[in-house]
């Protein structure tokens, strides 16, 4: 990665206090060279674009294991709609993203419709990490 | 009227109160049987007290539980409370309670005690006539103590930094210091009464590798709140860690410093017990290997020297425990208690050594903060990442600190962020750990090391 680090919001979606993840995400992220601001727990998804909004943060990366992702996920593409300059911010939601079990394509395709373009169901966390290295790539080659 | 009367009578001018009778409660504390203290049963106890865990939304579900609590030998009765009352949503809490009782389903996690009252479950307390534990995670208990203990429940658990740091994102500190400043006072004065009301800590904090030193200081410290308003009887405790030696190391020098530190504030005529939780962390789905690492449990709090063991089920890893379950896990970690003979007695100088000092030099560090009292010094070294809790969701947390487990399991610092443990006792800790490891690698291990127990 160059001189300037990428930025990263994250943090954990809703009413959902599962904080361990939420922290080795943020280890991993410095640890792969970008600069973290790490909203922590119950974060409301408003709280999530003000902050990339105030960090002109590149990556969103929101998580979940509660699984109540999927009442907050229709809400994405309106409420990022009413800021300005969000229209490059890379988004990324990962973690348990369903009450109960589904079809992960199915479970992928549901939030790639809700507006996000990286989306992790029970995945491994550094192949997660991996993914977002390789469309960061993707995106500045094309 | 004394400014604390004053308090509590707008505490218990609630709508959700049904007129608190304070002479009729001051009345009950003084004459209520000795065998609903468990300050009494410390006092006269031949084995370690055996404590399970558990609530349920009604009455009659309650009554239930403690008859096959009863049946299976139990020594000290739990009464868990709901979550809605523990965040002091007493509505939500009664409207609940209603759908449970019509519906015959469960809509609450736990008792509703202030939706209750005191005048019901004081009948079924009393009925019983056993000690029980009350068990929350509420940053304000003001209310709930009181009803509490005019119901008959004469321990309290809990504590302005262990039910804040493992529970809350941004309740104020500052405000539960001086919610449970109110509690301690309420105990210290029922105390004066009968037998002592015994107050514990809850050392678990987030369960999730969170170093001996830590857990020490936080419980030094909470004891150290509560005896300086005139509580006599106080619980210091742990959660099982992983090591067996680690364990008992915590032990002898959480029980060492409790005395020292008690004496320190001229309060060394205090009754200080140690608890013991069976594993804390995440367990097995297999109910035959949740049942081995719970007899394993036992055997450590033994070690240990436990005075209370406070148990969890087989059914651990898949919700909330039927009652018959819980009954379970007391008998057997009764019988398991029967059979336990001839320990032998150990220990490691060099462990204990480091332990003691490391606690030490972060006590040194609170009370050298410049703040004119106790609380504030320790809301200072929370705030300042002198305490620091591994994996505590609170914003005020500053989570500089990384811990790791070597090859022995013993939980170790490998970061110590601002925690002032001293460059020797850092040094010793580092030298156990696999210093090779890049971030990934520690963040690989510290996922497994959370997890040991699910084989």
């Amino acid at each position: 990665m160059g001189a300037k680090p990428m930025k990263v919001v994250t943090g954990v979606v809703g009413n959902d206090i599962h904080v361990v993840a939420n922290r080795l995400i943020d280890l991993s992220l410095q640890a792969r060279g970008y600069e973290v601001f790490n909203l922590g727990v119950n974060t409301h998804l408003a709280e999530f674009f003000d902050a990339a909004v105030e960090t002109g943060a590149e990556v969103l990366m929101i998580s979940s294991l509660n699984g109540e992702a999927e009442g907050w996920g229709r809400e994405v593409k309106l409420l990022k709609a009413k800021y300005k300059g969000l229209d490059e911010l890379i988004m990324m939601i990962g973690g348990n993203l369903v009450v109960g079990s589904g079809n992960t394509e199915d479970i992928i395709a549901r939030y790639k419709k809700y507006g996000f373009d990286l989306v992790c169901h029970q995945t491994d966390l550094n192949t997660g990490l991996d993914l977002l290295e390789e469309f960061i790539q993707k995106r500045s080659a094309s | 009227m004394s400014l604390l009367q004053e308090e509590r009578e707008v505490i218990l001018s609630n709508e959700y109160v049904d007129q608190f009778d304070f002479d009729e409660v001051t009345e009950f504390v003084r004459s209520a049987s000795k065998e609903l203290f468990i300050s009494h049963h410390f006092k006269n106890k031949q084995k370690m007290l055996v404590q399970p865990r558990g609530g349920f939304p009604t009455y009659k579900q309650q009554y239930a539980l403690y008859e096959f609590f009863v049946d299976a030998d139990v020594d000290v009765l739990p009464l868990t409370v709901d979550s809605n009352t523990r965040l002091n949503d007493y509505g939500t809490a009664q409207k609940m309670l209603r759908l449970s009782e019509e519906n015959d389903k469960d809509m609450l996690n736990g008792y509703p005690l202030v939706t209750h009252g005191y005048r019901t479950t004081r009948k079924m307390i009393t009925h019983f006539d056993k000690p029980v534990s009350l068990r929350h995670g509420t940053p304000d208990a003001r209310l709930l103590i009181e009803t509490a203990i005019a119901s008959g429940i004469f321990e309290i658990e809990g504590g302005p930094i262990t039910y804040l740091l493992p529970y809350s994102k941004n309740f104020p500190l500052d405000k539960a210091f001086l919610y449970w400043k109110y509690v301690e006072k309420v105990c210290a004065n029922y105390s004066e009464l009968n037998e002592p009301i015994n107050r514990e800590s809850f050392g678990p904090l987030t369960a999730t590798l969170v170093p001996p030193s830590i857990t020490c200081v936080i419980q030094l410290l909470e004891m150290l709140l509560s005896l300086e308003e005139g509580v006599t009887s106080f619980s210091v405790s742990f959660a099982q860690q992983g090591s067996m030696l680690q364990d008992i190391v915590t032990g002898k020098v959480l029980k060492k410093l409790a005395a020292k530190y008690a004496a320190d504030f001229n309060c060394e005529e205090a009754t200080i017990n140690l608890v013991y939780h069976q594993w804390m962390g995440a367990f097995p789905t297999n109910q035959n290997f949740a049942e081995q690492l719970i007899n394993l449990s036992t055997v450590i709090a033994s070690m240990v020297g436990a005075d209370k063991i406070i148990t969890k089920t087989r059914e651990e890893a898949t919700g909330i425990p039927t009652k018959e379950a819980n009954a379970k896990t007391v008998a057997d970690t009764q019988y398991c208690l029967r059979i336990l003979n001839g320990l032998p007695e150990v220990s490691d100088e060099q462990e204990e050594e480091i332990l003691t000092l490391e606690v030490m030099s972060i006590m040194e560090a609170v009370f050298n903060d410049p703040a004119d009292t106790l609380w504030r010094k320790v809301f200072n070294c929370i705030k300042s990442g002198v305490i620091d809790v591994p994996f505590s969701p609170h914003i005020i947390n500053q989570n500089k600190m990384i811990t790791i487990r070597d090859a022995q399991k013993n939980i170790r610092i490998l970061e110590r962020g601002n925690v002032p443990i001293s460059d020797r006792c850092y040094e010793f800790e580092r030298a156990q750990c696999d210093l090779s490891k890049d971030t990934t690698g520690i963040v690989n291990d510290i996922i497994h090391d959370i997890g040991i127990m699910q084989w």
